[in-house]
């Protein structure tokens, strides 16, 4: 209640709250009610909508292929009779199929095997184009797609998962769809069969009347509400008074509209869903009686068989709810019925989750606070509007996504599912942080397992230390001598000893990458010079990792350099003088004064660097890429090669996040540690 | 003591010299590397070549920068026969494009952080902050998703200048913030006395006077943009489209190893890069660390 309280005080500042009719209409409260209510209902609306065209596609979509599995069926069977007169009988059986004399549908059969087309009832194909005959140049796209189907057939007989489409079916243009699917002989893809027809544009919509209806009625209760309750209060605005009541009654208005809108929207979709199922095995039985027809003229014989060959999925596997004589079975309607309404179930009940978050967001006075905020220090919010805007889009919303991601499976394989399928739970941070078999034993004894997370940790860290060891040191030490008084030319050193950070790092990276080449590197020729060696670089874990050193170490001093020259310069001369005169040693005077001048600047700096160095990206990338066999890899590049050589995005989150937990939790450390030792010497 | 003056501690300016000259041929070296292989005409790593039984003389010859002959051929081949110049165009459109959006993004949420006290100012202060420690590659895949499904700004140009310009975005604001402090309020104090608007000040009188910061400001954004390689790399796909630095990691990348036009091109990209640098750097260092101190 604290936060009710709390706005009252700060409401009470202000003007009051408009009365009458009007302050009725728009109050925040009843504004959120309606505002709730009609993005619930709206949003259910969409979704029903949806629903209602899938089901009216999918239910035309299921005519045309139940036809054309019978078809398929009747060219393998007229092809396992007799091949030579395929083409003829097949000819014949495509004129006797509906929608062949008025045009409304066209079909062809193809045969892989030498790219025949066996059968078009296609209107270009008459003449020197009519089939039998190769196919021509132009139609490979039709060759492709037949072997494309045989793929998919032979994929998931390979892996006995479906996951590749055995039935196409093609949105053209004009509202032109084309369906193929394989046909067989015995168990081989011997070749397509496909048909275009026209499909009318499907534009279902939920009950437009009773959304509306639903929307203006929860909102004009809302307002009824509010003058019942307002009436004993009547110079008051009501909602400092019984903000809690007014949610209630909010609450139970968006629950009970939600209901009644969904219960009513599902009902009609069963209806509509049992009524198609209908039709549809009422085309299932008019196939079943033509196309036997047909084919007994060709001499062959159809049997859809007890379970219903023909109405299948796109993966070819039967739907199981209209048997082989045409009947629709109860049970199995039934089930796909409900499994239907669940899913839409679940996405109203998200809907409904919406709604509530809006309703708590004005019935309980954040809203206006949020807009008397905003108005208040409009020009503030202006400025700082499009840098964060572009932050939350490309920064912080990616990063909640990768998060998210984090605790999925995603692969490459089943990126197009939706990620609510995919979660996993704690699963990739299990199998990264609680895989501890360092060692994996062999033919040659236990050697060192270099893919596990503990390894990468410990070279990043070994990586991180060593570098900012050395960039700290050497660029103090140049950053000392450098600031000798009376030391001439230190302008030109300076110049040319800060270059290596101003080149961009990847050349730097590709440059040192040249000159460790094991045969025509400088650096070989150099050992060689004194009678060494030439080293093999990039095939021992040591030498490796020195060349990542020598590459970062050779970039990243001149920052620590310029940085302590800068703050060198600031100290003040008296305080050496005063030193001297109190006959300090030059070790004294560095001891007490240089190094406590110097730790303010330089322990952000050496902050940043831990940060940029561990993040170092490109020097290990380029340089060494990890080798040998990904034992150089640090935290980052191995994030990277997860998700962009494994293509393992879910494992691949799950290992960024745990890298940005071990830098938060080095950054809250040391500003601790900062601040501890800056409260002990005060 | 060698080299040391018993009276006063000093050590002797020689063995100073000595050790700057060590580190400034340590540091040199690989830019004279790119600079000799560049120079050389030839696309392969050595120097010169070495004899079959080489002394002591000819491994000095092969580690010592100078070409056996000097030629221009690497620039002009990079130029006229790779796609080098068409990269280089990419690169400097989106590093431009980069640059504006970058300055105007950050100059104006530095000043609402500088000048307005308002709810939420420490909070987004810090976000940015805490933003710098993400790491690139989770962000990677969300971002590709949004660009290239989302926005369809797949292979283009437009979706690299919104994600540069957002990765610049904490660190020039957390350095214009640091300029625009020093700035005295009783500048914008009078300027809305004499009556103008928040516009007018922004534009007419803190801009200008910030112009030092707002410089280093557009050379960050500009060497952001200049210098990825990453992200180009992941989301350009045709070879026309490549920016400079994808460009180059092709000429030595997998199984080509074109050191020549390597070096030719790193020359050209780097030169602007460096100059710009070297006559901003100061500026540079005093941004990071009034950021490291404050953060």
């Amino acid at each position: 209640m604290s936060i009710v309280a709390g706005n009252t005080a700060y409401l009470d500042r202000k003007e009051e709250a408009p009365r009458g009719i009007r302050g009725l209409l728009f109050h925040p409260a009843a504004f959120g009610v309606l505002l709730a209510v009609a993005l619930t209902i709206s949003l259910g609306h969409w979704f029903v909508g949806q629903a209602k065209t899938e089901i009216t596609t999918d239910q035309w979509n299921r005519g045309v292929i139940v036809e054309l599995m019978a078809l398929a069926d009747a060219a393998g069977a007229i092809e396992t009779a007799d091949k030579k007169s395929a083409s003829e009988k097949l000819t014949t059986m495509l004129k006797g199929l509906p929608g062949t004399d008025d045009g409304a549908a066209t079909y062809r059969v193809l045969r892989l095997s030498g790219a025949r087309l066996l059968a078009s009832t296609q209107p270009n194909d008459v003449d020197d184009m009519a089939p039998p005959r190769r196919l021509s140049r132009d139609e490979k796209w039709l060759f492709d797609l037949g072997q494309s189907l045989r793929a998919s057939v032979q994929t998931q007989r390979d892996e006995g998962i479906y996951r590749r489409r055995q039935i196409e079916v093609e949105e053209l243009d004009g509202g032109l769809v084309r369906v193929s699917l394989p046909y067989f002989v015995g168990e081989k893809v011997t070749g397509i069969v496909q048909s275009e027809r026209r499909r009318t544009a499907v534009a279902a919509t939920g009950n437009r009347l009773l959304a509306a209806g639903l929307v203006i009625g929860a909102y004009l209760l809302a307002i009824g509400a509010l003058a019942a309750v307002g009436r004993e209060r009547r110079d008051k605005d009501v909602t400092r008074h019984k903000p809690w009541a007014l949610f209630a009654v909010g609450l139970v208005l968006l629950t009970l509209s939600a209901a009644v809108y969904s219960r009513s929207e599902m009902g009609d979709l069963t209806a509509a869903y049992t009524s198609l199922t209908g039709q549809l095995a009422g085309e299932f039985s008019s196939v079943k009686d033509r196309l036997g027809y047909l084919a007994g003229q060709a001499g062959v014989s159809l049997d859809p068989t007890m379970e219903n060959r023909w109405d299948v999925d796109l993966f070819r596997r039967p739907f199981g709810v209209i048997d082989g004589d045409g009947n629709v079975k109860g049970a199995a309607l039934a089930d796909k019925v409900s499994e239907m309404t669940d899913r839409l179930g679940s996405a109203l009940r998200w809907n409904w989750g919406v709604g509530l978050i809006i309703l708590v967001f004005f019935a309980l006075g954040y809203a206006r606070r949020l807009r008397r905020t905003v108005q208040e220090h409009r020009s503030a919010y202006f400025y700082v509007m499009p840098a964060m805007l572009g932050m939350m889009v490309l920064a912080f919303f990616p990063f909640g996504y990768g998060i998210l991601l984090s605790f999925s499976g995603q692969t490459v394989l089943n990126v197009s599912e939706p990620l609510a399928d995919l979660m996993v739970g704690f699963q990739n941070y299990v199998s990264i942080l609680g895989d501890f078999s360092l060692f994996e034993s062999t033919a040659e004894g236990a050697v060192i397992n270099y893919q596990n997370f503990y390894w990468t940790l410990f070279i990043t860290v070994c990586w991180t230390m060593t570098n900012v060891a050395f960039g700290v040191t050497v660029g103090v030490l140049l950053a000392l001598t450098l600031n000798t008084k009376g030391l001439k030319y230190t302008n030109i050193y300076r110049v040319l000893l800060i270059l290596p950070w101003a080149i961009p790092n990847y050349i730097t990276a590709l440059i040192w990458k040249g000159m460790f080449h094991q045969q025509f590197g400088v650096i070989n020729q150099g050992i060689q010079m004194f009678g060494g060696e030439p080293i093999a670089w990039f095939d021992g874990v040591f030498s490796a990792f020195m060349t990542g050193l020598i590459t970062n170490g050779w970039l990243s001093f001149p920052f620590m350099m310029v940085i302590t020259l800068g703050a060198l310069q600031s100290i003040p001369a008296d305080l050496y003088e005063a030193a001297t005169i109190d006959g300090a040693t030059r070790w004294q005077q560095f001891r007490h004064v240089t190094l406590p001048s110097l730790k303010p600047t330089l322990i952000p700096a050496i902050i940043i660097s831990v940060v940029w160095t561990f993040n170092m990206f490109n020097v290990i990338y380029l340089v060494s890429g990890g080798s040998p066999a990904g034992a150089n890899e640090i935290l980052i590049t191995k994030s990277y090669k997860i998700a962009f050589e494994e293509y393992r995005y879910g494992y691949a989150a799950a290992y960024s996040v745990v890298i940005f937990f071990i830098l938060m939790f080095y950054g809250v450390f040391q500003t601790r540690m900062t601040k501890a030792t800056e409260a002990a010497n005060a | 003591m060698i080299g040391a003056d018993k009276r006063t501690g000093q050590v002797s300016h020689f063995w100073l010299h000595l050790f700057l000259v060590f580190f400034t041929v340590i540091s040199t070296y690989p830019i004279l590397w790119v600079i000799v292989v560049g120079f050389s005409g030839q696309q392969a790593l050595a120097f010169a070549d070495v004899p079959a039984d080489p002394g002591f003389l000819d491994r000095l010859r092969a580690i010592m920068p100078w070409p056996q002959t000097w030629s221009l051929d690497n620039f002009r081949d990079v130029l006229t026969e790779q796609p080098f110049l068409t990269w280089m165009m990419n690169s400097a459109i989106i590093a431009a494009l980069t640059t504006v959006l970058g300055v105007f993004l950050a100059c104006t949420a530095a000043y609402a952080f500088s000048r307005f006290q308002f709810p939420g100012r420490k909070a987004g202060m810090m976000s940015f902050l805490v933003s710098q420690m993400f790491p690139g590659t989770l962000l990677l895949v969300p971002i590709y998703i949004i660009i290239t499904q989302w926005l369809g700004l797949g292979n283009s140009f437009i979706g690299l200048v919104l994600v540069y310009s957002v990765t610049a975005i904490p660190f020039c604001v957390w350095m214009m913030k640091g300029y625009f402090d020093t700035i005295p309020i009783e500048i914008e104090e009078s300027a809305i006395m004499d009556g103008a608007s928040r516009q007018v000040i922004f534009f007419r009188i803190i801009l200008p006077l910030a112009k030092p910061a707002v410089a280093v400001t557009a050379l960050f954004s500009f060497m952001t943009a200049w210098n990825e390689f990453i992200l180009a790399a992941t989301f350009l796909e045709e070879e026309m489209k490549y920016t400079a630095p994808v460009g180059l990691k092709f000429f030595v990348g997998g199984f080509a190893s074109q050191w020549g036009y390597f070096a030719a091109g790193s020359m050209i990209i780097s030169l602007p890069v460096v100059l710009l640098f070297l006559y901003l750097q100061k500026y540079l260092v005093s941004g990071l660390t009034a950021g490291g101190v404050k953060g």
